[in-house]
């Protein structure tokens, strides 16, 4: 339950990222118009180009007020940018000790009021780069997943619901796709891929991890299609598309959702684990993999909280997960529940 | 009258669940007598598995004996089974009372041979070698009619068909020559034919050990051939008590008259649509008030509604002393249905 | 090899006797598989040569012991398993060569109950959408006119209809298997196969469904395949019974007689073990001895013969045929050579 909730604020976090933490004002109404600059942060073609055509170089409280005095704006709730250091007296009460700044690796940039996890070596804000990090892992999670699944139900009901020939087939398929080692073929890919991308990733893993969700499928189709209301459905005249849809598909996908949900939070780490060993999401993307690898070389030195709180978002994240997951199969395996009675 | 074996005095076993507390058996008294059988007939969820459970102590959280004596005749020696140490409970089991269950194909181990388990069941209770343990379930092999036991107990389960394997549960369970035999529907998960081999087997071992057997079921036919005595069950209630051939006869519950009248039998016109039960089995989260039966009985009235019966003798002449039963209205109905008879 | 059924009168000279279904030899052999290939390396036999046929109006009980066929039986009937041989022709039509959209028509006409009514009704769906499927299914009626049938089908069965938006969970096992009734009378059958359909149920509750069956019958003029183990039902329900040992008709007549004068040495048997309800009585009854055979190796000639008190030496030779004595059929050779001495014909 506690898990559930803490994803789902997770969700929430990716979502209002940018108006959480950034430079860019959430709303703003520069020479009579409205804007919303903080969508730059999901898309840079969402940034109104009027904004680069006016040479804001990304830094809006001085230039909002240097070329329209009448204009006004919404700011995040704090003033930090994931992809950026912020520069001395840009905003109120960020500090404007230039060392600071300039000498994070001289055992500065930690942790304070202004850069709650600290700075990265370069004097980038971390708790900026967590919270927009929060936008991969769960896109991650999704997309690669919404792959995996759509191939692994697909494949599985197949299977299952044809049996035969095709089945036969298709249970090869699984097993074969099961022996590629995800991690190895990721890397070759990605040195093969000109400009890889977060999404690259994304598709790899999914195209390589449906096989579980494609086991439980078919074995749940396997069950459910000697049912009686199969049979039942059968003699009342109903097509096959009709009956894996409506009578196997919607009692299957419950148990389904816990290989899905346990490949979640594989997926997190399989990016982390990439971005860590500098092959995931190009470095100035903020991403929990990144922060990461930034610190590799401070494990045991002074920049610990490059290590510790990306790390510390890694688990709990992936804590989560494998505990929904072990929540829904809690409460889709009727053992479990008979126990519980 | 035969002295008894177990005495049961109101008997409470609650299941303390999330859902709420359910009343699996509420207030059960009931008597086995030596060397006889005493039949536990209900519907699915009346309570009758949990009485036998109790007696063997096998109920497990959230279940709990809540309240009520469980006496255990033995030797001249009367043995409380309720606050008997685990310890004593264990030494119990399978040497006094034994059990066996409805479902044969997993009541058996199916990594070992049915020879060496029942070997180690004598072996539990008796100071033997392996070797005398083994010609015991030999021995055990041959009285329950299973042909050529010396080759057959050296098998694994899955060679036996259901009809075997029961009578393998048989012969472990008599293998330490228990007073008790508990039968927990011997025979619904068998097929009529192998059902007749099983309970003229029972009845026979009955005679020849002269155990007390007591027989849950819901099949008044299997009742009829096996008990002596015969309790009725519903919703956690005993309704109806009486020696077998008194209850046949002359049932006074409604329940049991409607269970009676509702089979259909070789014989009855065909035409004529069954009497019926109304209504559905109350579920045990939600008990109706007052007599419990009073939503399904066609004969209840505002007084059922409110109070619940007393299990009592009812005022009947041609009613013998030993045939009790669970409604405030036993002798009205009775005539009503007399009357009725007559009339037609 | 077998005497020609009884039934097949011309249809033009009587039509009104014309059996509803006929079934012809009907076979079917699960194929056992093994090993990696999957190679078949035997089959059960679990329907081996069964005839019978069903007169319109009629009930036909189907009894026999777990494992002997009876449910393959009913099943192929409407073609949820496909049989392997023999025909089932279905008011004349041949019904293992519909195809398509002519199979979609016949399922209509014919429809199944089962034993089980947990397993049978799909746990996410309302009972209305349970019942109205196959109006959805067959195209029938605009969305209003199918909310009055499901009403309609529900009084019939003798259930609330402003239960219509809840869910199977919510209902007790007898009101599950009124829903399950609902659902194959919704679209009108001519002919419902009952496989098992009080065996889960409360003793209570059997009753309750027995009547509504005995009901639906009358006003609706189905015809039923009865199947079940439970003799005594079976006797209250059926014009006439079928019993069945290990993929074979063994004997069939109407119940009065089966149930009287039952021929067949299984039959008698069956009969005798049915626990009788009077109790003091030492039952008399046939025990038979063994087990039945697994339907992979049934036994040579009669299949009932390491268990029959009567075998004598061709019943493990020869296959007994069917023999008919006044529309009452049996398989037995010791029966047959009895009833034909013209000695002890009646």
């Amino acid at each position: 339950m506690v898990a559930l909730v803490t994803i789902v604020l997770l969700f929430l976090v990716a979502l209002c990222s940018p108006a959480i933490v950034g430079t860019k004002p959430i709303v703003c109404n520069y020479k009579g118009n409205l804007y919303f600059p903080c969508l730059g942060y999901f898309n840079p073609k969402w940034e109104n180009p009027i904004f680069i055509k006016d040479k804001f170089r990304g830094v809006y409280p001085r230039s909002l007020k240097q070329k329209d005095a009448e204009s006004w704006a919404v700011w995040p709730l704090v003033y930090q940018d994931p992809y950026r250091r912020v520069k001395a007296d840009e905003w109120h009460g960020v500090p404007s000790s230039r060392e600071m700044l300039d000498n994070p690796v001289q055992n500065h940039g930690k942790p304070s009021a202004h850069n709650f996890f600290g700075t990265t070596p370069y004097g980038v804000d971390v708790f900026a780069g967590m919270v927009h990090g929060t936008r991969i892992a769960v896109l991650v999670g999704f997309v690669s997943m919404g792959i995996a699944s759509f191939i692994g139900i697909t494949i599985g009901a197949l299977a299952g619901y044809f049996r035969g020939w095709i089945d036969v087939v298709l249970s090869r398929l699984i097993e074969v796709v099961m022996c590629i080692p995800t991690l190895v073929l990721i890397l070759a890919l990605i040195s093969v891929i000109a400009e890889p991308t977060v999404w690259h990733l994304m598709a790899i893993i999914g195209v390589t991890s449906w096989t579980s969700i494609a086991r439980l499928t078919r074995a749940e189709f396997l069950k459910l299609r000697e049912m009686d209301y199969v049979a039942a459905a059968r003699a009342l005249g109903a097509s096959h598309v009709r009956i894996i849809f409506i009578h196997v598909l919607r009692n299957a996908l419950a148990p389904v959702l816990v290989p899905i949900s346990f490949g979640v939070a594989a997926a997190i780490l399989i990016e982390s684990a990439l971005s860590f060993l500098g092959f995931g999401a190009p470095p100035p993307n903020p991403s929990w993999g990144n922060l990461l690898h930034l610190g590799q070389d401070h494990i045991l030195g002074k920049m610990w909280w490059l290590v510790l709180f990306p790390g510390l978002g890694i688990f709990l994240t992936v804590l989560c997960y494998n505990l929904v997951g072990e929540g829904l199969q809690e409460a889709t395996d009727p053992r479990l529940r008979q126990a519980g009675k | 009258m035969t002295e008894p074996l177990v005495e049961i005095k109101n008997l409470r076993t609650h299941f303390f669940t999330d859902e709420g507390v359910v009343k699996a058996v509420e207030d059960v008294s009931l008597t086995i007598p030596r060397g006889k059988t005493l039949g536990l007939v209900g519907e699915s969820g009346c309570g009758k598995s949990v009485t036998a459970l109790s007696i063997i102590r096998l109920i497990s959280p959230p279940g709990k004996i809540v309240s009520g004596s469980i006496a255990f005749y033995d030797d001249g020696r009367k043995i409380e089974l309720t606050t008997l140490p685990e310890a004593e409970m264990r030494k119990m089991r399978g040497s006094r009372i034994a059990m066996i269950f409805q479902e044969p194909m997993t009541s058996l181990n199916p990594v070992f041979t049915v020879g060496s388990q029942i070997a180690e069941a004598v072996r539990l209770h008796h100071r033997v070698s392996s070797r005398e343990a083994w010609d015991r379930a030999v021995e055990m092999l041959h009285k329950v009619r299973i042909p050529d036991a010396q080759r057959r107990a050296s098998e694994y389960p899955h060679h036996f068909s259901g009809g075997m394997r029961q009578r393998v549960m048989i012969a472990m369970a008599l293998s330490c020559n228990p007073k008790l035999l508990i039968a927990d529907e011997p025979s619904t998960a068998l097929d009529v034919t192998i059902q007749a081999q099983v309970l003229d087997l029972l009845r026979d071992l009955q005679t020849e050990f002269g155990m007390s057997i007591l027989i849950i079921t819901h099949d008044l036919g299997v009742i009829a051939e096996m008990a002596d005595d015969v309790c009725v069950m519903y919703a956690s209630k005993v309704v109806e008590y009486a020696p077998v051939v008194e209850l046949f006869t002359n049932p006074l519950h409604p329940y049991t008259r409607g269970l009676f009248a509702s089979r259909p039998e070789p014989g009855k016109p065909k035409d004529q649509k069954l009497r019926t039960i109304p209504g559905v089995v109350p579920s045990p989260l939600r008990f109706p008030s007052g007599c419990k039966f009073h939503p399904r009985c066609a004969y209840a009235q505002e007084r059922c509604k409110k109070e619940e019966p007393v299990l009592r003798r009812p005022n009947l002449s041609q009613i013998p002393p030993s045939h009790v039963v669970h409604c405030h209205f036993a002798e009205q109905i009775e005539e009503q249905e007399e009357a009725a008879v007559k009339s037609v | 090899m077998t005497v020609q059924a009884p039934a097949p009168t011309p249809t033009a000279a009587a039509p009104a006797t014309r059996p509803l279904l006929q079934v012809t030899n009907l076979k079917k052999h699960f194929p056992i598989r093994r090993g990696v290939f999957q190679r078949v390396v035997g089959h059960v036999r679990a329907v081996d040569d069964v005839s019978f046929h069903i007169n319109p109006g009629e009930t036909l009980g189907l009894v026999g012991e777990s494992g002997c066929g009876k449910t393959t039986v009913g099943r192929t009937l409407l073609r949820l398993i496909e049989p392997t041989a023999g025909e089932i022709a279905f008011e004349g039509r041949d019904v293992r060569a519909l195809s398509g959209g002519q199979l979609r028509q016949l399922r209509r006409d014919m429809q199944i109950v089962f034993q089980d009514p947990y397993g049978s009704l799909n746990p996410r769906m309302t009972i209305r959408a349970i019942v109205e499927e196959g109006l959805i299914i067959h195209g029938l009626g605009n969305r209003k006119e199918r909310l009055e049938k499901v009403i309609d089908t529900l009084e019939d069965v003798g259930l609330d209809p402003t239960y219509i938006n809840r869910y199977p969970h919510e209902f007790s096992g007898g009101q599950r298997q009124r829903i399950c009734v609902a659902r194959a009378l919704a679209l009108n059958p001519k002919f419902m196969v009952l496989d098992e359909p009080i065996s889960a149920l409360d003793v209570s509750i059997q009753s309750q469904i027995i009547n509504l069956f005995t009901e639906l019958r009358r006003k609706h003029n189905l015809t039923y395949l009865f199947i079940s183990h439970d003799l005594s039902v079976v006797e209250y329900i059926s014009d006439r019974v079928a019993v069945m040992y290990l993929g074979e008709l063994v004997e069939t007549g109407t119940s009065r007689e089966l149930y009287h004068h039952a021929i067949h040495p299984y039959t008698k048997a069956l009969l005798s073990s049915v626990p009788k309800m009077t109790p003091g009585k030492k039952p008399e009854r046939i025990v038979l001895p063994g087990d039945v055979p697994s339907p992979s190796r049934p036994p040579p000639g009669c299949r009932f013969h390491p268990r029959c008190p009567l075998a004598i030496d061709i019943c493990k030779v020869e296959s007994p045929r069917e023999t008919i004595v006044d529309g009452h059929m049996f398989r037995c050779h010791v029966m047959e050579q009895q009833l034909k001495s013209p000695a002890s014909k009646k």
